[in-house]
């Protein structure tokens, strides 16, 4: 009875099929077998169509001085870049990087490749990279497993946490020289959460209401069996609810990341929108997901990095999205600008709210959405492009006068 | 409710052979010439339907607006006859949330073993998140109209017009259709889903949890179930509540839904004299998971949920001796898919 071995099927009948065959495979239509290669080199072909022209045939900055010996298996790109400000020194992986790398660079754009070609389920990345001075790491895993939430919820957190916790997910910058780094992970974004959150979900009074009315709700007409027991066990029962533990259930951290032997200061000064938008290559792009939860399927709170370093700055992108549906729209965004050059760090901190119904009025009025109003809600960038700023604060870790 | 006369009613004829005690094995054998009586050539032609609807959506080929239809049709008139607590007979293999992972549900099956030669019981969400919540969703119901005694499918939370609209199934269906017939079609026939089954009157199966409205399961049997899912009250309560380490009842912090402790779980299996309370639900890293003391099992059958959470899913069998074994297994590896292949990379802000 009740044996609950886990255990991957085995048996002749069990034994997967070695030529995968999906039902639609092979004739028409229908999704070939793994091609990696395939699929890494449309992407590459696709990125390359998006630079500019006279970017368009060059490869990526100078690669060809890569100092380890990775690199050497993975040729650079034969022809020199054209615009060489300065050589630039890149190293894939990063010097430091420990392990084997299974995220090498392209040898067409130049790029690292994220996911590894060695990508498999469940998706674990380690890609690194080193240009000049700074090292940039990007950890990405599966989801915390049954043991590791236990061990959180026992020794770390009292409340509940959210449902998807890329607790092993790290983005690390680090300065090699000066032993600067910010670090951003799920686990101490969690740590800097409110004790309490005001929110309540669309129907909540109406839920709460029927939990306390003596008459209990209109809702059940032909379940009279339930009125007499639920009266007097709802009644009784609402007194004991609200007397629950409170936590800010929307997870709405105001992380700005985990610094050492870095000192940030506010400054006036801006990151440099300017120099990101030159189409400059991006030579590693990421992007993860440090937490996520569905709220029980009243909108969505998730806590997501970004990232794209190229040759002279790197831009990483830290943004909590919350959307209570018909409730509210919350955004904070924590950017981190490295001049890679000048090894000025640029943190901006920016906080985002509008109420829900005033944003669904703004999409309202575009008529080429009228299939699909909300399409619009579920898009990050387009709230954050539409909703009005809270507050914004700059730091820096070098004086005003000095930055570059 | 106009009935189409082109479809069997076999499975109220069934289900009163089971009812008065008819072993499994005849359900077998109905199942094998479902088409017998007066309506012989009608049920013929539905049948050889059915079966070349099944073939194209296994090939993930949506089926055309007006197939939906007929689709939709046939199964309301399976589905309207089934109870609040459909009886399912052992053995049978209990999966839990899909979310329109259509290549995973086709895992599903392999693993399992095909339908209608292994028998199945789904506990809702087949919809939203997935990119082929259509298909999958069309794929269930053929074969539960094809197999009305093979194959049980409950209702979950997202089988409703609200949740839909805004998890995927409704733009999906837009982008597949262009238009939202299909859409409404399917949610109006979510209406019609039972709620919740019983195992071979041992293992309760539900989407979501315990009510603290519900203390026996007849009376769920008393809840007029063909509406949309309710924001309050028992029916909403059995679709969306979530076990919970607290004892007793207790409120969500986000102001609506229940969680349910221990206490609660072992008075409920005692009351009704069951072994286990089996739901879905949530998304567990390992497909399945135990929670108060083993009388209650989280199974999620959604491997890589939402194409990037790296779990496992898991299905759960359970054998004429009520003997229970899981079987876990990985997304079905598929290029194409997000997870696979690189981030395009941007100049974003």
């Amino acid at each position: 009875m009740a044996e609950e071995k886990p255990k991957k099927p085995v048996g002749n009948e069990f034994t997967k099929p070695t030529p995968r065959t999906i039902p639609g495979e092979g004739a028409g239509p229908g999704i070939h077998g793994v091609h990696v290669n395939a699929a890494r080199e449309m992407v590459s072909l696709h990125t390359r169509g998006r630079l500019p022209p006279g970017h368009g045939a060059q490869p990526a900055a100078s690669t060809s001085q890569s100092p380890t010996n990775f690199a050497s298996a993975f040729p650079a790109p034969s022809k020199q870049p054209q615009r060489q400000k300065r050589d630039h020194e890149v190293s894939i992986p990063a010097k430091s990087h420990s392990g084997d790398c299974h995220n090498p660079q392209c040898e067409h754009c130049g790029q690292v490749i994220i996911p590894a070609p060695s990508a498999s389920f469940p998706i674990q990345d380690k890609p690194s990279i080193t240009i000049n001075d700074w090292s940039i790491y990007t950890i990405k895993k599966p989801i915390l497993n049954s043991a590791e939430l236990d061990y959180l919820s026992e020794n770390k957190f009292d409340f509940p946490l959210p449902e998807m916790i890329f607790g092993n997910n790290v983005v690390k910058l680090v300065n090699d020289k000066t032993g600067e780094t910010i670090e951003f992970d799920a686990v101490s974004a969690l740590d800097s959460l409110d004790p309490d959150c005001k929110l309540k979900v669309s129907y909540h009074q109406e839920w709460l209401s029927s939990r306390r009315s003596k008459m209990s709700s209109s809702s059940e007409k032909s379940e009279k069996a339930l009125k007499e027991n639920s009266n007097k066990d709802i009644a009784k029962l609402t007194e004991n609810l609200d007397t629950m533990k409170p936590y800010d259930w929307t997870y709405s951290t105001n992380y700005k990341g985990v610094t050492k032997n870095m000192t940030l200061k506010p400054t006036k000064e801006q990151i440099p929108i300017k120099k990101l938008l030159n189409p400059d290559p991006i030579l590693f792009f990421d992007e993860s997901i440090l937490f996520e939860d569905e709220l029980g399927d009243n909108g969505i709170s998730m806590l997501s990095t970004k990232i794209r370093v190229m040759p002279t700055c790197l831009l990483l992108l830290c943004r909590f999205f919350l959307r209570i549906d018909d409730v509210i729209f919350r955004i904070r965004d924590t950017r981190v600008y490295i001049d890679l050059e000048s090894n000025l760090v640029l943190r901006e901190y920016k906080e985002q709210e509008y109420p829900y119904d005033d944003l669904l009025k703004k999409v309202a009025h575009k008529a080429y959405t009228t299939m699909d109003p909300k399409k619009l809600l579920r898009d990050t960038n387009w709230v954050s492009q539409n909703i009005p700023v809270i507050s914004t604060q700059v730091e820096s870790n070098q004086e005003q006068n000095q930055a570059s | 409710m106009d009935l189409d006369t082109d479809v069997p009613m076999e499975d109220v004829e069934e289900h009163q052979l089971r009812q008065s005690g008819q072993p499994a094995g005849a359900d077998a054998s109905a199942a094998s010439r479902p088409f017998s009586g007066k309506k012989q050539d009608l049920s013929l032609t539905s049948v050889n339907q059915l079966d070349q609807w099944i073939d194209k959506l296994s090939k993930c080929e949506p089926l055309s607006e007006a197939d939906v239809k007929r689709l939709c049709d046939m199964a309301i008139d399976v589905l309207q006859f089934e109870e609040n607590v459909q009886p399912v007979q052992v053995p049978v293999t209990i999966c839990g949330d899909v979310h329109g992972q259509f290549h995973d549900l086709i895992e599903l099956f392999k693993i399992g073993g095909p339908c209608p030669d292994t028998n199945y019981l789904f506990m809702g969400d087949y919809v939203d998140r997935g990119y082929y919540s259509v298909e999958t969703v069309s794929y269930l119901v053929c074969m539960k109209v094809r197999y009305p005694n093979r194959i049980t499918i409950l209702r979950g939370n997202h089988e409703s017009r609200q949740i839909t609209q805004v998890y995927g199934f409704y733009d999906e269906c837009l982008r597949k259709y262009g238009s939202a017939t299909v859409w409404k079609l399917f949610t109006d026939l979510f209406d019609y889903f039972p709620i919740t089954a019983l195992v071979d009157n041992k293992v309760f199966c539900l989407h979501g949890g315990l009510s603290p409205m519900i203390e026996t399961i007849d009376q769920v049997r008393e809840l007029n179930r063909i509406q949309e899912v309710p924001h309050e009250g028992p029916m909403c309560d059995l679709l969306w509540s979530d076990p919970d380490d607290r004892g007793g009842w207790g409120i969500s912090p986000r102001g609506a839904g229940f969680t349910f402790g221990q206490d609660i779980s072992e008075q409920f299996n005692h009351t009704n004299d069951l072994s286990l309370i089996a739901r879905a639900h949530q998304l567990v890293m390992e497909g399945f998971s135990w929670s108060h003391q083993e009388s209650v099992v989280t199974i999620f059958s959604a491997p890589n949920y939402c194409y990037r959470c790296g779990n496992q899913a898991a299905i759960m069998e359970v054998d004429e001796q009520h003997n229970r074994q899981f079987l876990q297994y990985d997304p079905s590896v598929r290029p194409g898919e997000p997870t696979v292949t690189r981030k395009t990379p941007d100049y974003f802000l």
